[in-house]
């Protein structure tokens, strides 16, 4: 039962990052592969943090409870692996600001081309050009 | 017990899978942020299960509020239906 | 109906090679040994960061300059952002005239007075306790990003500029807190340690509250990075278009 969850989790998120992988090859639309990008980066962050789970009970947070050497075996017992949580946190924070990059550099390219659609903005850049000459 | 956190962790992957596949079939823009909003949510929990309260606290503000905002920004500077 | 079909069969498909996979798959049970390596040193040990949020701790201790060098990027991806949207001084003067006028209804606005104020503690706390409690930097500074946000859906952006907080401003946090991180992570060289060193150059504690040396300096200055570098992108975002299309002279 335990395997068969854990495998359905696993999955399902594979699953999640062909989909996304999909929109973003496959829609012509600027933010629609915008939105397709984040999934993809969300999902491979879910994958690293699954890394460092431990499947036991009962499972604690890798935050000491008490200031107490104590307490540290039992700590060391039951705590995930902080290892992925810790490069998953700069990861997602910048994310986040490489989005908004990619996101003025596409409010910037409606402004020159007056289109979203990856195929429109191929055919109008060579007639810009041409103008331009002329 | 561990049982009953894997269930809720595979459900959210689930949720996950499903938001996201509506997210990137959806025609209008605006429904596919409040897809991606939800498959925001799912994985905010998905974290919270897997034991990582500093990720839940950056991933919420950011995925669920900062991100959509964004996003509406550029639908309203740009433009809400994707052509096919 | 098309959408539903192609959704039943990834589901059917997923859940076949989940089934299938589950006889193989054998769930980790045990920890890395790097992993437990950290959890045991994290505030006892010989190579301590003395902080009992282990996360933190190798955020800007263990993997210091793993964390510097991704505030380098975000600073860039900042920048760049910034650039793309340039404008001169006459045209930013213009970009700032307009009513700020409430945009929702009475109760929505109230509540987001109080609701702002309630976000701005929550996050000064969750970014100044990231050495005791989960929080820190990167997660202080992202929900204090929310607060502008919110101003900006209930006021209009003109609000937040007519109280003071303009674009150079935002920057000028922005440029204060990237310039903690520098100084903080170069401080150990004047006293001959390395780069990004922690212990024992930084107090450990301070009236009985474990502070991680130099992690809540760090937590402080990431904090107000992250949010003003924000903020900054959102006041450009949201001026309006018609606006960009006069500076830009834009044809359409």
């Amino acid at each position: 039962m335990i395997s068969l969850l854990w495998s359905i989790t696993i999955v399902s998120l594979l699953a999640t990052l062909i989909i996304s992988v999909y929109g973003i090859v496959a829609k012509p639309n600027l933010v629609k592969k915008l939105i397709a990008l984040t999934i993809f980066g969300d999902t491979a962050n879910v994958l690293v943090v699954l890394l460092g789970y431990r499947v036991i009970y009962p499972v604690k947070p890798p935050i000491l409870p008490e200031l107490s050497k104590r307490a540290l075996g039992e700590f060391v017992k039951t705590a995930v692996d902080p290892l992925p949580q810790a490069l998953v946190i700069t990861a997602v924070v910048i994310g986040m600001a490489v989005n908004i990059l990619i996101a003025f550099a596409v409010i910037q390219i409606y402004r020159i081309y007056g289109t979203l659609d990856v195929r429109e903005v191929g055919k109008t850049l060579p007639e810009l050009l041409r103008r331009e000459e002329a | 017990m561990i049982e009953l956190h894997l269930t809720i962790l595979a459900i959210t992957a689930l949720i996950g899978l499903i938001a996201s596949y509506l997210a990137i079939t959806e025609k209008d823009l605006l429904k596919a942020v409040g897809y991606s909003a939800v498959q925001a949510i799912a994985y905010a929990i998905a974290f919270y299960l897997l034991m990582a309260p500093d990720i839940v606290l950056a991933y919420v503000a950011i995925a669920v509020g900062i991100y959509s905002a964004l996003l509406i920004f550029i639908i309203g500077k740009t433009e809400r239906y994707e052509v096919m | 109906m098309k959408r539903l079909t192609g959704l039943l069969t990834i589901l059917i498909i997923t859940l076949g090679v989940a089934i299938y996979l589950a006889q193989n798959i054998i769930p980790p049970e045990n920890l890395h040994p790097l992993g437990e390596y950290y959890l045991e040193n994290s505030y006892f040990g010989e190579h301590s960061a003395k902080s009992p949020e282990v996360v933190t701790s190798i955020l800007w201790d263990y993997r210091g300059v793993d964390t510097l060098f991704e505030t380098a990027v975000f600073f860039l991806a900042i920048i760049g952002s910034l650039t793309i949207f340039r404008l001169n001084r006459e045209q930013s003067e213009e970009a700032k005239q307009g009513e700020p006028k409430p945009q929702l209804p009475e109760p929505v606005v109230v509540v987001t007075k109080l609701t702002v104020a309630m976000i701005l503690a929550v996050s000064a706390s969750i970014a100044l306790h990231g050495q005791l409690t989960p929080g820190g930097g990167f997660q202080g500074g992202s929900a204090l990003a929310v607060a502008p946000l919110l101003v900006i859906a209930a006021y209009t952006k003109y609000a937040l500029e007519k109280n003071g907080l303009d674009k150079t401003r935002a920057i000028i946090i922005r440029s204060i807190g990237l310039l903690g991180i520098a100084l903080t992570a170069l401080t150990p060289l004047l006293v001959s340690g390395y780069i990004m060193q922690n212990q024992p150059i930084f107090p450990g504690e301070a009236l009985g509250v474990p502070l991680g040396g130099s992690l809540v300096l760090y937590n402080l200055f990431e904090y107000l990075a992250v949010g003003a570098g924000f903020t900054a992108v959102f006041l450009l975002l949201s001026i309006p278009e018609e606006k960009f299309k006069k500076f830009l002279g834009v044809r359409r």
